[in-house]
């Protein structure tokens, strides 16, 4: 199995000084590709932290971070932009749509940063959406959906450019429980397909669906486990 | 390219979607252009209108005298000749003097006479019109022949009526009586008219050549005159005023000694325009005060968007948006505003103040130029005043702006 992500010694620390808050404390993680993984985590553990770190949305404050053999520890901004924008599809809790776009328009948001013709950000854009299954959504505003049906507007956002890790953010912390499964069912069938996917989450119902458990707690991963209970179905 | 495509895209489809607030931020700036535009506009009606009545005088005049700190020569009456034969497209050249005299008529009523002694060309002046007769011409100046061209009021104080040519008048100045024919009777002229009806006495007015003046009260023509008046159509103004000096100076021998003054005659149209640009400049900076706060409305209404959409640019950041598209998606909407805000005050300001010139009768005309220039600056100020706030949205951290509710 390839290293996708591979963290090594990594420490982020807030307000350095006497009242410094470690947010995480040298944790070393590899995740290779292909995998499924939940890190789970109450709140205040670091598991934030570390999906910032994962997401390229932070940066350490020591230790490295590779993401496909690519050092970003250390980039400005813009670099960080780019990374985010090849390698990662965000899921959120709060789905994060823009609400003055159509559904079609967010999911070619990524797409327009990315440079991608118009004709081909529209191909693509309509494909994720029907994978899915909001083949009769596109043109809906976030505001006249449901929150499942928004929710899965994001995960279509997040898989229209194929990045290499679909990095979730308790994806179901707002969904009632039907929509929760379907989600998880999507989620899981973008896992057999042959993507990377990380589940944040504070919910050990939800960490119990992926096939690798890391917990995290005061900025330490506290246990890194095969899911013993983990079933190979959707 | 195609990516600015979707900046402007997503510029537009928000300003849309704020169609009361965007309209309001416009309205800043619609006044503004429209208020500057209409007062250049009409600034420039009025200087046209001014302009144009001042040509259609027609007759104009510059005088030239002899500085006398710097020297004592006058014009002598064959350099006032070669003068006037130097310079092209004008009327003629006069010197021109003054004789204070008296007469009296049948009845025995005396009057005081102001009679300036002139050239031909003086008939040229502005507000010369011959009633009855002719004015002198040439060969009387060059002859020196004993006559005179008087006013309406002149003669119906001596003779007691207007049509008085061939009569005689005998004219007594300096001790000195002498006979004078009249050729000709003009209108009266404000001057005549002020002449003969202020004051205690009636002073009568009348003109007539400067050689047969000068000769009858014992003046020296080549010793005398130290200015002369060029008389000309006011269109040739500026082609004659660059040539005068040197051809004045050249033929008195006074070159490189700035002994020559040229006054442009009374200076109206230098003197009005400059009079003119001025007020235009005052009220159009006045107006530009109104485009500056509106350029002010324009930034404080990006700067509440910005905060508004702390949110969506998180998404955007974490989407992969760029410091620069960020910036470029905020500056857009900025330069947006104030450009369509623009076209709307040009085309407001142009229709107000076409109808203002109507009204009040000034020619309309509006320089492309202008226009060009006050939509690029409506774009300018969306910039200018977009700028802050939308590097503001551009450096926010993706984590905070995600986190904002």
């Amino acid at each position: 199995m390839k290293k996708l992500v591979e963290i090594k010694d990594v420490c982020k620390i807030y307000n350095p000084g006497e009242n410094e808050v470690r947010a995480l404390n040298h944790v070393s993680l590899t995740i290779g590709e292909g995998e499924f993984v939940a890190i789970i985590g109450q709140s205040g553990s670091g598991k934030s932290t570390l999906m910032n770190m994962l997401g390229c949305l932070d940066t350490p404050t020591s230790g490295k971070y590779f993401l496909h053999g690519q050092d970003v520890s250390h980039m400005t901004d813009d670099e960080q932009s780019d990374v985010r924008n090849r390698e990662i599809g965000f899921i959120f809790q709060g789905f994060n749509l823009i609400p003055s776009l159509t559904a079609l328009e967010n999911v070619e948001l990524p797409l327009i940063y990315r440079g991608v013709g118009k004709k081909e950000r529209d191909r693509l854009a309509r494909a994720a959406l029907k994978s899915v299954g909001l083949a009769k959504r596109m043109t809906h505003k976030p505001n006249e959906m449901s929150g499942g049906q928004q929710q899965r507007v994001a995960i279509a956002r997040a898989i229209a450019q194929a990045p290499p890790i679909l990095l979730a953010d308790e994806p179901t912390g707002n969904l009632d429980t039907a929509s929760t499964k379907e989600i998880i069912t999507i989620i899981k069938r973008l896992y057999h397909e042959g993507r990377t996917v990380i589940i944040i989450t504070h919910d050990p119902g939800i960490a119990a669906q992926a096939k690798r458990i890391i917990t995290i707690s005061d900025g330490m991963i506290k246990s890194d486990i095969i899911n013993p209970e983990y079933k190979d179905e959707i | 390219m195609g990516t600015f495509g979707e900046y402007i895209k997503s510029a537009l489809s928000s300003i849309k979607n704020n169609k009361g607030r965007s309209f309001l931020t416009m309205l800043g700036i619609i006044i503004g252009i429209s208020a500057v535009l209409i007062v250049l506009i009409i600034g420039d009606g009025m200087k046209a209108t001014v302009n144009s009545e001042i040509d259609s005088m027609g007759a104009s005049s510059i005088s030239v005298s002899l500085d006398d700190t710097k020297t004592d020569k006058k014009f002598t009456r064959s350099q006032l000749k070669d003068i006037e034969e130097s310079i092209d497209n004008i009327y003629g050249i006069s010197p021109s003097f003054t004789v204070w005299g008296n007469t009296s008529n049948n009845r025995g009523e005396a009057f005081e006479l102001y009679i300036s002694g002139e050239s031909e060309a003086s008939e040229t002046a502005s507000g010369v019109k011959v009633l009855h007769g002719r004015y002198y011409n040439a060969s009387d100046v060059e002859d020196g022949k004993q006559v005179l061209v008087i006013s309406q009021t002149f003669a119906r104080h001596i003779f007691g009526y207007e049509e008085v040519v061939g009569e005689t008048l005998d004219v007594t100045a300096y001790d000195i009586t002498k006979e004078f024919t009249i050729i000709g009777v003009k209108e009266d002229t404000p001057i005549d008219i002020a002449f003969a009806g202020f004051g205690e006495d009636i002073i009568l007015t009348a003109s007539g050549p400067y050689t047969s003046l000068a000769e009858a009260f014992n003046f020296d023509v080549d010793d005398m005159f130290n200015s002369f008046t060029i008389y000309l159509d006011s269109e040739n103004r500026n082609a004659v005023l660059a040539k005068t000096r040197s051809v004045v100076e050249n033929i008195t021998g006074l070159r490189g000694e700035n002994a020559v003054k040229i006054s442009s005659g009374s200076g109206f149209d230098e003197t009005t325009n400059s009079i003119l640009d001025i007020i235009t400049s005052v009220v159009a900076i006045i107006a530009a005060i109104s485009l500056l706060v509106g350029g002010i409305g324009v930034m404080n209404i990006m700067t509440v968007s910005v905060t508004e959409r702390t949110r969506e640019i998180g998404i955007r950041k974490s989407l992969g948006a760029r410091t620069s598209s960020i910036l470029t998606q905020f500056l857009a909407e900025a330069s947006i505003l104030t450009f369509t805000g623009g076209v709307i005050g040009i085309i407001f300001g142009l229709t107000v103040s076409f109808i203002i010139c109507r009204i009040i009768d000034f020619s309309f005309s509006v320089n492309p130029v202008l226009v060009i220039v006050v939509v690029a600056i409506s774009t300018g100020i969306g910039l200018f005043f977009g700028i802050y706030p939308a590097k503001r949205a551009a450096n926010l951290d993706p984590i905070e702006a995600l986190r904002n509710e």
